[in-house]
């Protein structure tokens, strides 16, 4: 907390711009390297009289792979869209690397990768053409871009590569979709439900994927709602009807909760009175 | 500069993949130039008039035959038999009629039937006084039912009458006004109607294309991707504008060509000014385009806003039909607001007239005014559907 604060008033002191981005760089870096990559607190986001975040608090430390757990509508997406700066948070704060993300948006997109089920890759566009525009949009050069062409070709077949996303089987999809996320090579990645409708064979290949990105020291955050995929996680949160219900590792959920199973869990979790006006699932 | 091409890129992608969308945008505004350019005409096409001659003279049979020989009549008679008397007058009574009163019931009657526009009595002193100096009277009857096509009638005899006189009558009139059309001396309704049917279908064209390529975005969600990314909200505004005003140019180009060739309307004025102004109101489209996809939740909803939206008022409320000055106050208030409504006077200008650009200079500035402002107004208005989602 204190290097966040005394890291905004940096920024209000320093005049020039580029002295302000190199001196958050700095900071950026030593924060991936010590403390929490994201922070999130008291975070809130209402639709209307719908509660959909209530007021959440968590904190995930640099090279930690977390996995969001939630039924459909309880909050998964909201929560990353507001982490990703594509919604505005009711109240309550998020931090990206120490930067609050209400007021260092343009900062932190630099540092986010973002994939998500929904839409990810333009379906009339090939996996090339996709890889140049998602390249493009973040300012990657031509010759970076060729390079980054060939590093995908390398991984789907070359054949893939020059046809309409839509074409594509959903697996290679999923893997051009992925690849086009990482292109900036940001720290801190999202995945939004990045495995529905995806067989487990190719779920259990995601998650390779993602421990290789695990390696080369990149933070996750993967939401998701298969259950088998918490065991893959360092750290797991469990968020239903806007709050969270659980976060830490799995071994210590069956402990604290006394559940055999994380199904257990949820089906207790689910058959609980609903709250209020707080009805999350739809 | 690298975040702009990679947009411009995809969009042009986009537009080269969806040839269906290509097809509707290029073939939507020919389709409806030639179908409202058929239908809205004010050109009369026929002036039926019944003549009753109930003097029987020379000076009566010289006044029927100018109007005989002018391009637009067709003249029937109650007493003399022609070819087209047939078609009209099936009851044989009728032709014998002679006297002038039950003539002028039966040509009423057949006004009321809409068998012919108007009527002429002229009364049997009609040579005879002529002859004497004396002011001679002929009754016309027009049927004033739709005052536009009267008020052409009216003018027209009003042309043939001055012409009779002037030759026929020994009273000279003291003066004779040499009246000239200018720019348009058959008074024809195309080249009048045209250029304001192609403004409006420009600003439709425009306003459709931005709107439906970013609601498109919404629906299938990719516009997250554009605004998670380090792209800034007017890079994504320029992005999708440059690409569609040059499609937007060449729809433009293709009506304006159907215009030329199909309605034969003249281009008398610069073919660069033409293109510069065009230029700037096709941006002004653009942006309204981009202004109705951030209310817009779906294509549908965006297609029905930009097509209702800019062909209305453009139609209505910019003077392509109706005079401005004929407007309420009200509505010419609105007037003032609507591009099309600076646009078509430039573009009447060009056409019509060969105006150059001191003539519309005040026109061209509020057009670019205009366009500064939508292209300032969207872009806020983007960035605002980025961040707000309350």
């Amino acid at each position: 907390m204190i290097s966040k604060f005394s890291l905004s008033r940096d920024y209000k002191k320093s005049t020039e711009a580029t002295k302000i981005s190199l001196a958050h760089q700095e900071k950026a870096k030593s924060q991936i390297a010590s403390s929490s990559a994201i922070e999130v607190h008291e975070l809130t986001r209402c639709f209307g009289s719908f509660v959909a975040v209530n007021r959440i608090n968590f904190s995930i430390r640099s090279g930690e792979v977390v996995a969001f757990l939630g039924p459909n509508g309880a909050g998964k997406t909201t929560t990353i869209k507001m982490l990703t700066g594509l919604l505005r948070p009711t109240s309550g704060q998020a931090f990206i690397l120490g930067f609050d993300v209400e007021k260092n948006l343009p900062q932190i997109k630099n540092f986010i990768g973002y994939m998500s089920q929904r839409f990810s890759l333009y379906p009339l566009l090939t996996a090339a053409e996709n890889i140049e525009f998602f390249g493009g949009i973040v300012g990657l050069r031509r010759q970076k871009i060729k390079e980054k062409i060939e590093e995908l070709a390398a991984i789907i077949s070359s054949d893939y590569l020059n046809q309409p996303t839509q074409t594509l089987p959903p697996g290679i999809r999923q893997e051009v979709a992925l690849f086009a996320a990482l292109l900036h090579d940001p720290p801190i990645i999202f995945l939004d439900e990045p495995t529905s409708g995806v067989s487990p064979e190719r779920r259990r290949h995601f998650w390779m994927k993602i421990y290789d990105l695990k390696c080369q020291g990149k933070t996750l955050l993967v939401s998701t709602h298969n259950l088998d995929e918490a065991e893959y996680a360092d750290r797991i949160i469990i968020i239903h009807q806007g709050k969270i219900r659980f976060q830490g590792e799995l071994a210590s959920l069956y402990e604290q909760e006394k559940v055999t199973s994380l199904e257990n869990f949820f089906k207790q979790m689910v058959s609980e009175p609903k709250n209020g006006s707080n009805n999350s699932s739809y | 500069m690298i975040r702009l091409k990679a947009i411009i890129k995809k969009e042009f992608i986009h537009i080269r993949r969806d040839p269906r969308s290509l097809v509707i945008i290029f073939v939507l505004p020919l389709v409806m130039i030639f179908i409202f350019g058929h239908v809205l005409s004010f050109d009369l096409k026929k002036i039926e008039t019944l003549i009753i001659d109930l003097d029987r003279s020379l000076f009566s049979r010289e006044l029927a035959s100018r109007f005989a020989s002018a391009p637009l009549y067709s003249i029937y008679f109650l007493d003399r038999p022609s070819i087209s008397r047939k078609q009209i007058f099936k009851d044989e009574s009728i032709i014998r009629e002679k006297t002038g009163e039950r003539g002028a019931e039966v040509a009423e009657k057949w006004l009321r039937q809409g068998k012919i526009k108007q009527y002429l009595v002229i009364p049997p002193d009609f040579s005879r006084k002529l002859s004497s100096n004396q002011p001679a009277q002929v009754a016309v009857v027009i049927d004033g039912s739709d005052a536009n096509v009267a008020n052409r009638i009216y003018q027209y005899n009003e042309r043939i009458f001055r012409h009779f006189f002037f030759r026929a009558s020994r009273l000279r009139p003291a003066f004779e006004p040499e009246i000239k059309m200018f720019f348009n001396p058959e008074i024809a309704s195309t080249p009048f109607i045209i250029p304001g049917l192609v403004a409006a279908l420009m600003l439709m064209i425009s306003a459709m294309l931005t709107s439906l390529s970013l609601t498109r975005e919404k629906e299938t969600g990719s516009i997250d991707l554009l605004f998670i990314s380090p792209l800034r909200s007017q890079e994504i505004i320029i992005g999708k504008t440059i690409p569609y005003l040059i499609v937007a140019l060449l729809v433009s180009l293709g009506i304006i060509l159907f215009a030329r060739f199909l309605f034969h309307v003249q281009i008398r004025g610069s073919l660069l000014l033409l293109f510069l102004s065009s230029l700037i109101y096709l941006i002004v489209g653009l942006s309204l385009g981009i202004l109705i996809s951030v209310v817009a939740s779906s294509q549908k909803v965006a297609m029905l806003i930009a097509l209702l939206g800019t062909i209305l008022p453009s139609i209505f409320l910019s003077g392509f039909i109706f005079p401005l000055e004929s407007l309420s106050p009200i509505l010419r208030a609105f007037s003032y607001f609507i591009p099309a409504t600076y646009f078509l006077r430039i573009l009447r200008g060009i056409v019509l007239k060969g105006a150059s650009l001191p003539h519309f200079l005040f026109e061209a500035l509020i057009l670019v005014l205009m366009s500064f402002f939508l292209l300032g107004a969207a872009s806020r208005k983007f960035q605002s559907l980025r961040r707000a989602k309350t």
